[in-house]
């Protein structure tokens, strides 16, 4: 089990989080998903999964989800 | 006309165009075009992930516009619309097709799917059927609402007045009111409640489920028959017995009521942006190699196709002059007063107007590649990305409705502490909740809108929405623009300069004489001039000049008491062989260094004098700037103006900051910057090139002379062309929103005075009510205080204030201003004028251009009433517009046209 946390910017809304969310627990392995929403700033997004994500998974799933991605201070 | 709406925006590359010109679909068949409402969408995030998932489906290609809800997307002939439907739904929003933008039955042809069976009207405007929705609401609500509370009230109090069978009397009013009336409410509650949140909805949706659920146990399992007691031992004790169904009702019918005002407001301002987007509907009249014409749809318009514009038609390209030469109304984009000449060879803008000669145009750019629509696209932009500003009453919910849990849940505990059975302890718990649902909640922000509408509409300043009012009251920089704002964007004489020898009296007789003939508005500032000059030396009218001619650049030639005048630049003398004097010269030199116009005229082989004309800055100005200073604001002026004419417009009206030489597009790229530095900003601007700017800033006010683009980007309009009437809005708009708070502390105020004795089970239905409807009488009353707000530039316009036309209804967005430029001295030229420079030529006149015109839309759902309150304005003023001259700040420019015919307004992406 590995909790990592994203930095997320682009999200604004409850439907960005659900769509991050969503998204996000579609992946291989992940069993919890928690956003901290900054609205229009960095909101901190923590992934648990039973092994380490590569950081090209989340912003795949990131981008499917839509404008969102991992990065900012 | 199905193209209509993608040629505004292709999903993406020119391959795309409508109609597609075989760009490797041949598999598929053409692709078509689909529009789909989007609802659901709450920030600008939602749209990029509705555009991906559509995107994602193959071949299709989506843009989504958040600030209208609309995708538009290009798809397979065989994909079914369902398919895309089915996407956006998976995205989690609700799509239906939607004929938005086209009007021809064969818009729905194409189209399958539940939007269909939807009047066309209902079916383009989610805004429109939200408000229709919450109105059938309320007036379920209101059916029930009076029986209910007078039902509930006897018999909670007189229970000796019970009959039987009087719970499911209750029930039965009840259950329509809590349950499918307060229904919007309890459906943003629980989803809400699934992210953890809670808004203003949480507090009504628990307030009427408590009070339902109370009451029906109360009814059910606590009646004890007619009970022994008198009515106000029962008053002051029994909440035991207590029923609030009247609570539920009055809370339900209060917020439904304060929504259903604030939707008509939404509705009505994403009307104004539908507007825009029909204008698209435009025929353009192409020009065959044969030499014949051909009216086709301006989508059709392909680069490199050639097209006919007459005088006083909007040109629908960008392109070259081929053939003929013209003067041309760039007002609309350029914001720019003085038209400029095009002949052959030169470059013209789609959304201009031509003035004066028939010109053969080359398309280059079309559709969506149109500097127009690049504009208006900006403008979409703009509003997409400023976040929807979270409503007070939603931040305090969001503190108070856990407060008021926690609250009911230590009642609960606390009587069960002190030893009390469960029934008590219960329901003061639920009394609590019950009471902590302020129905002046709903009322607080739509009561304050809605009167400071009414005080605003009535000295003509609308107010489009909830946001301009919160924006308001942090603005610290007020950006106005120049032409068309700060001036009058009409020239007026700023200086003549006659040579040796020559009288100024004579200089301006003569080139008056030659001018008065003219079209432009440099020469009928001039003939202006020469008539006062005249009348001032009492030298009898001016003569009339024989053979006149109009020449390129500015310049004219006639002939006047038998000599011939040239008038024009000074190159355009020299040209023709006259000698200009170096003094003259140099004057001419100093002013346009000033910002100025200068012309020479000339006979007899040499210049004899100059003549300068400015656009005139409004006499409103000054005062206004001044005002503006006084609320603690900081003026910005800015232009795509040179340093020079702007620093003298500046210097007149008392503005020390200059943004110049700012091109149409950077005016938004401004705006960004001064909020990147910190500001608040509100922009003041007319033009086309306004809109974006409009569009970025905090808070955008339009002048309702202004194009439609700048109107539908702007978050306030001020119908008047004075501008004391800025200061005024930003300060009604202050007052506005402290009344919104201040409402909100009766509301909440009330209320939470009632949670103790809620917490101590003293709460019985007569205290509810009365805190109920005592916080709505002062939410009403301290709203109403509004229409007092003292108004600058009311006390200025008392005889027009009498003018019908000048109390818009509050609702009544202009749908177009009609500029009448120049209410000059000669009515009969004054007609003239007025049909080939109006801004928005009447679309039907010409019978061409403005298919609009010619057609009637149905989509409109303006409320009967007022449109033939609007129709009746324009008749007024047209017959207004037959008579005479007006003073500046008072012509007859800001008046609105209820037209749906929208041929005049600039089309997205037509052009």
């Amino acid at each position: 089990m590995t909790t990592t946390s994203y930095k997320v910017t682009g999200m604004s809304c409850e439907h960005c989080v659900s769509a991050v969310t969503s998204e996000l627990r579609g992946l291989d392995g992940v069993s919890a998903v928690t956003v901290e929403l900054v609205p229009d700033g960095v909101s901190l997004v923590t992934v648990t999964s039973a092994h380490p994500l590569t950081d090209d998974a989340v912003s795949a799933a990131l981008d499917e989800a839509g404008d969102y991605r991992v990065g900012g201070a | 006309m199905t193209a209509a709406p993608e040629a505004a925006r292709p999903p993406a590359g020119p391959e795309s165009a409508p109609g597609g010109e075989s760009t490797g679909r041949e598999s598929t068949g053409a692709p078509r075009e689909v529009s789909l409402s989007i609802e659901g969408m709450t920030c600008a995030a939602c749209a990029v992930r509705i555009e991906k998932k559509l995107n994602k489906l193959d071949e299709v290609r989506a843009t989504v516009n958040y600030a209208t809800a609309i995708a538009r997307v290009t798809a397979p002939a065989a994909m079914p619309v369902a398919a895309l439907v089915a996407a956006v739904e998976r995205a989690g929003y609700t799509a239906c097709p939607t004929a938005t933008l086209d009007e021809g039955p064969e818009a729905l042809s194409g189209h399958e799917g539940p939007g269909q069976q939807a009047t066309p009207g209902e079916q383009d405007d989610p805004a429109a059927r939200h408000a229709a929705y919450l109105r059938r609401r309320l007036v379920v609500a209101l059916i029930f609402f009076i029986p209910l509370t007078d039902l509930s009230l006897m018999l909670s109090l007189v229970p000796s007045l019970r009959f039987p069978g009087w719970q499911w009397l209750l029930v039965a009013c009840t259950a329509p009111v809590a349950l499918w009336c307060a229904w919007p409410f309890h459906r943003a509650a629980l989803k809400n409640a699934r992210h953890g949140t809670s808004s203003m909805d949480t507090l009504v949706s628990l307030g009427v489920i408590a009070a339902c659920g109370w009451s029906v146990y109360a009814m059910f399992v606590l009646d004890r028959g007619s009970q022994d007691g008198s009515l106000w031992e029962r008053l002051i004790h029994d909440s035991g017995g207590g029923i609030y169904l009247e609570t539920a009702a009055t809370v339900t019918t209060f917020l439904l009521a304060g929504r259903v005002y604030e939707a008509r407001a939404r509705r009505i301002a994403s009307q104004a942006m539908r507007d825009l987007a029909a204008a698209a509907a435009k025929e353009v009249s192409l020009l065959g190699p044969d030499g014949t014409e051909r009216l086709v749809p301006a989508s059709v318009l392909r680069p490199g196709m050639r097209f006919v514009v007459r005088p006083g038609e909007t040109i629908a390209a960008d392109g070259e002059v081929e053939f003929g030469r013209t003067a041309i109304d760039r007002s609309a984009m350029t914001g720019e007063s003085v038209p400029g000449e095009a002949g052959e060879g030169d470059p013209v803008m789609g959304g201009t107007i031509v003035l004066t000669g028939r010109i053969v145009v080359r398309a280059e750019k079309t559709g969506a590649d149109t500097q127009l629509a690049r504009l208006i696209r900006l403008v979409e932009d703009a509003q997409a990305e400023k976040a929807a500003i979270q409503r007070i009453a939603d931040r305090i919910s969001g503190v108070f409705v856990p407060a008021v849990l926690a609250c009911a849940a230590a009642t609960l505990a606390g009587w069960l502490l002190a030893g009390s059975p469960a029934s008590p302890a219960f329901s003061a718990g639920l009394a609590v909740l019950i009471i902590a649902c302020p129905c002046a909640l709903g009322l607080a922000t739509p009561a304050a809108l809605v009167a400071a509408s009414g005080r605003g509409a009535a000295n003509g300043i609308f107010v489009k929405g909830y946001q301009a009012l919160e924006s308001s009251r942090s603005v610290d920089v007020v950006v106005l623009d120049k032409t068309g704002t700060v001036t009058t964007g009409e020239m007026s004489l700023a200086g003549v300069c006659p040579a040796d020898g020559v009288s100024r009296a004579e200089l301006l007789r003569r080139a008056g004489a030659v001018e008065q003939a003219s079209e432009h508005a440099v020469a009928a500032a001039i003939t202006a001039a020469a008539l006062v000059e005249a009348a001032t030396t009492e030298a009898g009218p001016l003569p009339r000049a024989e053979g006149f001619k109009a020449l390129p650049g500015l310049g004219a030639r006639g002939t006047v008491d038998g000599r011939e005048v040239l008038v024009g630049r000074e190159r355009l003398l020299i040209e023709h062989g006259l000698t200009v004097p170096a003094d003259l010269a140099r004057q001419c030199r100093a002013w346009e260094q000033a910002g100025r116009t200068a012309v020479l005229a000339g006979w007899d082989g040499a210049a004899r004098g100059a003549i300068a004309v400015a656009d005139t800055v409004k006499p409103s100005a000054a005062p206004s700037v001044a005002e503006l200073r006084a609320l603690g604001l900081r003026p910005v002026l800015l232009t795509g103006d040179n340093e020079p004419t702007a620093r003298a417009v500046a210097a007149v009206v008392g503005i020390d900051e200059v943004i110049a030489g700012t091109l149409p597009a950077d005016k938004a790229a401004v705006i960004t910057r001064l909020r990147a530095d910190g500001h608040r900003v509100a922009m003041v601007g007319d033009g086309v090139n306004d809109g974006p700017a409009l569009a970025a800033a905090d808070l955008g006010l339009a002048l309702g002379s202004g194009t439609d683009v700048a109107i539908s980007a702007a978050d306030m309009i001020l119908l008047r062309d004075d501008l004391r009437t800025v200061p005024d809005a930003i300060g009604l708009a202050r007052a506005a929103f402290r009344t919104i708070r201040r409402n909100l502390a009766w509301a909440f105020g009330y209320n939470v005075a009632a949670i103790p004795l809620a917490a101590l089970g003293l709460l019985n239905p007569i205290i509810a009510s009365a805190a109920m409807t005592l916080s709505s009488l002062f939410v009403v009353a301290s709203s109403l205080r509004l229409q007092r707000y003292p108004l600058q530039a009311a006390s200025q316009h008392q005889e027009e204030s009498t003018n019908a036309r000048l109390y818009p209804r509050q609702g009544q967005l202009p749908q177009a201003a009609a500029p009448c430029r120049r209410p000059g001295p000669r009515p009969a030229a004054d007609d003239r004028r007025r049909q080939i420079l109006h801004r928005h030529p009447h679309p039907g006149r010409r019978g061409h251009q403005g298919t609009a015109g010619g057609r009637p839309r149905p989509a409109r759902r303006a409320p009967g009433p007022l449109r033939r309150r609007g129709d009746g304005r324009r008749r007024r003023h047209r017959e207004r517009e037959g008579q005479g001259s007006r003073r500046g700040d008072r012509a007859p420019r800001p008046v609105l046209k209820h037209e749906p015919a929208t041929g005049k307004l600039p089309s997205k992406g037509m052009q």
